[in-house]
């Protein structure tokens, strides 16, 4: 059986953060409240902020989405919701295809840990199989560059080494559709280099890709499509010739 | 890659639809449990780094524990050691189980926050974390419990098969708790205070160190309505080679059903919720 084509669809998407003030965390003074007549509590600790209102999203296989946007714009959100971390409030989201999400490198690291086994847990994390991590393990090992190390825990690498670790762990699973926060760029100048040419093929894999990003001139090179959040409401999807007209809009 | 490539995340649309997607979580997490193991012996791997006995550890201070008790409290109890040792050992091994499982459910959720926010990895995994961690963790202590049964001579009368439906009944209603408590100590912060006094009260209260016939009849209640008895009761009576009450089994099967019923609700009514909590 053929699987459908790759594709992100995104319908009246409405997400909503409930905001537990601190003090809501204690049940204590939850319960306080409650006694106290809820004068305070009418919202029950809660107030919601909207990151993201009535967003509609089609993307299809070979589209190369630029997210541009203040801080706190609702990038992340997006893609932290197009991962399948956060559930909508109101509309749908559907994805098809392996979704990878390079949001935070350091996701599943375990600085007590060896390299090897925190590259395993990460791959299994991922969605591999422990067959499939180890038979992927040796091009790791030598993508990272840290050969012996590897052996040893992670908190005695260096920042640049425990990075160079995360990147080659994180980029070793092909995805269809690729969710990055930022062009990530790690480790010296000579690792940057490699890493730069890793990230291209596994974007080239994928059949699509969200990239969040301030550096315009790297969304015009990695993208074909560009959309602009502005306090999560989403401008239409435009073409990336159009970026400078967006901008000043 | 045999994981789903399909996802679909929609907004709220009825209460049915809250229990399936609950249910679709609880699927996935057991169609993938061996991520869940990996998590959970990596857990027990990574915690023993560098200690020569790993998870040992706890079970040789287990062990001395079990001694110091059993013969010291023997002696003031005026109970043989051929009584009391095996009692107290097989209590103190199962009843840890059953406090630190829950103890740690406190955690379930907290510590995954990273990959909650990131992933679309089901919750459930995470439960299932903490419940194999400690199972792991008790396969080791059994040391304690075959040396007691070998040495004491209990082996020979023990009721293996009611055991293991005992050992069943345990990890059931010990993992709806743990769940319980992950999600409401990932929404209010001071639960794992109240949940380890809690589980401290009940080592307390529960015939772990005493002898359950030493209490008069009309403090009968503390056994017959404690849980925590009839979890321990069910694996550590068969095990000496004694009978359990049908109405302990009854107990813990009824405790079980209602117990996930109500988990199962808080869940599917908290999912959305939860990564929001952390």
């Amino acid at each position: 059986m053929k699987p459908p084509p790759v594709s992100i669809s995104c319908q009246n998407l409405t997400l909503r953060f409930p905001v537990y003030g601190i003090d809501a965390k204690s049940l204590k003074k939850h319960l306080a409240k409650i006694a106290v007549g809820g004068r305070l509590g009418s919202h029950h600790g809660s107030t919601d902020v909207t990151a993201i209102s009535n967003l509609n999203l089609e993307l299809k296989a070979g589209d190369r989405l630029g997210l541009i946007g203040h801080n706190g714009s609702g990038k992340t959100t997006l893609l932290r919701a197009l991962s399948g971390a956060y559930e909508p409030d109101e509309g749908s989201i559907e994805v098809q295809g392996h979704i990878a999400a390079l949001l935070d490198l350091n996701l599943g690291i375990d600085p007590t840990a060896t390299g090897f086994d925190n590259i395993r847990l990460r791959g299994r994390i991922a969605g591999l199989s422990a067959k499939e991590v180890d038979a992927r393990m040796d091009e790791i090992a030598e993508f990272s560059g840290l050969g012996p190390f590897l052996a040893m825990p992670v908190k005695t690498y260096s920042a640049g080494m425990q990075a160079r670790l995360a990147f080659a762990a994180a980029t070793a699973v092909e995805a269809d559709v690729l969710l990055m926060d930022e062009w990530i760029a790690v480790g010296d100048a000579d690792f940057q280099k490699i890493a730069h040419k890793r990230l291209l093929k596994l974007v080239e894999r994928a059949g699509i890709l969200v990239l969040a990003s301030h550096d315009v001139e790297l969304l015009r090179l990695y993208c074909n499509k560009v959309m602009r959040m502005d306090g999560g409401v989403a401008s239409p999807v435009t073409d990336i010739k159009k970026l400078d007209e967006l901008l000043a809009a | 890659m045999d994981t789903a490539t399909h996802m679909l995340r929609t907004g709220r649309r009825g209460a049915l639809f809250e229990y399936q997607m609950a249910f679709r979580d609880l699927r996935a997490s057991i169609e993938r449990i061996d991520l869940a193991w990996s998590l959970a012996w990596h857990d027990v791997v990574s915690r023993y780094r560098g200690s020569i006995l790993g998870p040992l550890w706890i079970t040789l201070s287990m062990g001395l524990m079990v001694l110091g008790i059993g013969v010291l409290w023997g002696e003031l109890f005026r109970v043989s050691l051929q009584q009391f040792m095996p009692f107290v050992a097989l209590g103190i091994v199962f009843f840890g189980t059953v406090t630190t499982t829950i103890n740690e459910g406190c955690e379930t959720f907290v510590q995954a926050a990273g990959m909650l926010s990131q992933t679309s990895l089901p919750m459930f995994t995470f439960v299932w974390r903490t419940v194999l961690r400690n199972l792991i963790n008790l396969a080791h202590h059994i040391v304690i419990v075959l040396a007691v049964l070998i040495y004491y001579g209990y082996w020979r009368v023990a009721n293996y098969p009611v055991a293991a439906l005992g050992l069943f009944f345990l990890i059931v209603n010990v993992a709806w708790i743990s769940m319980l408590v992950a999600i409401v100590s990932a929404r209010f912060r001071d639960i794992p205070q109240i949940v380890a006094s809690i589980t401290q009260a009940a080592a307390i209260m529960t015939p772990v160190f005493w002898l359950p016939d030493r209490i008069p009849p009309r403090y009968h209640l503390i056994l017959d309505a404690n849980p925590f008895y009839h979890l321990l009761q069910g694996v550590r009576a068969p095990l000496m080679g004694l009978g359990v009450a049908p109405h302990t089994f009854a107990f813990l099967a009824a405790m079980g059903v209602v117990g996930w019923a109500l988990v199962f609700s808080v869940f599917a009514n908290t999912r959305r919720r939860i990564v929001h909590y952390l």
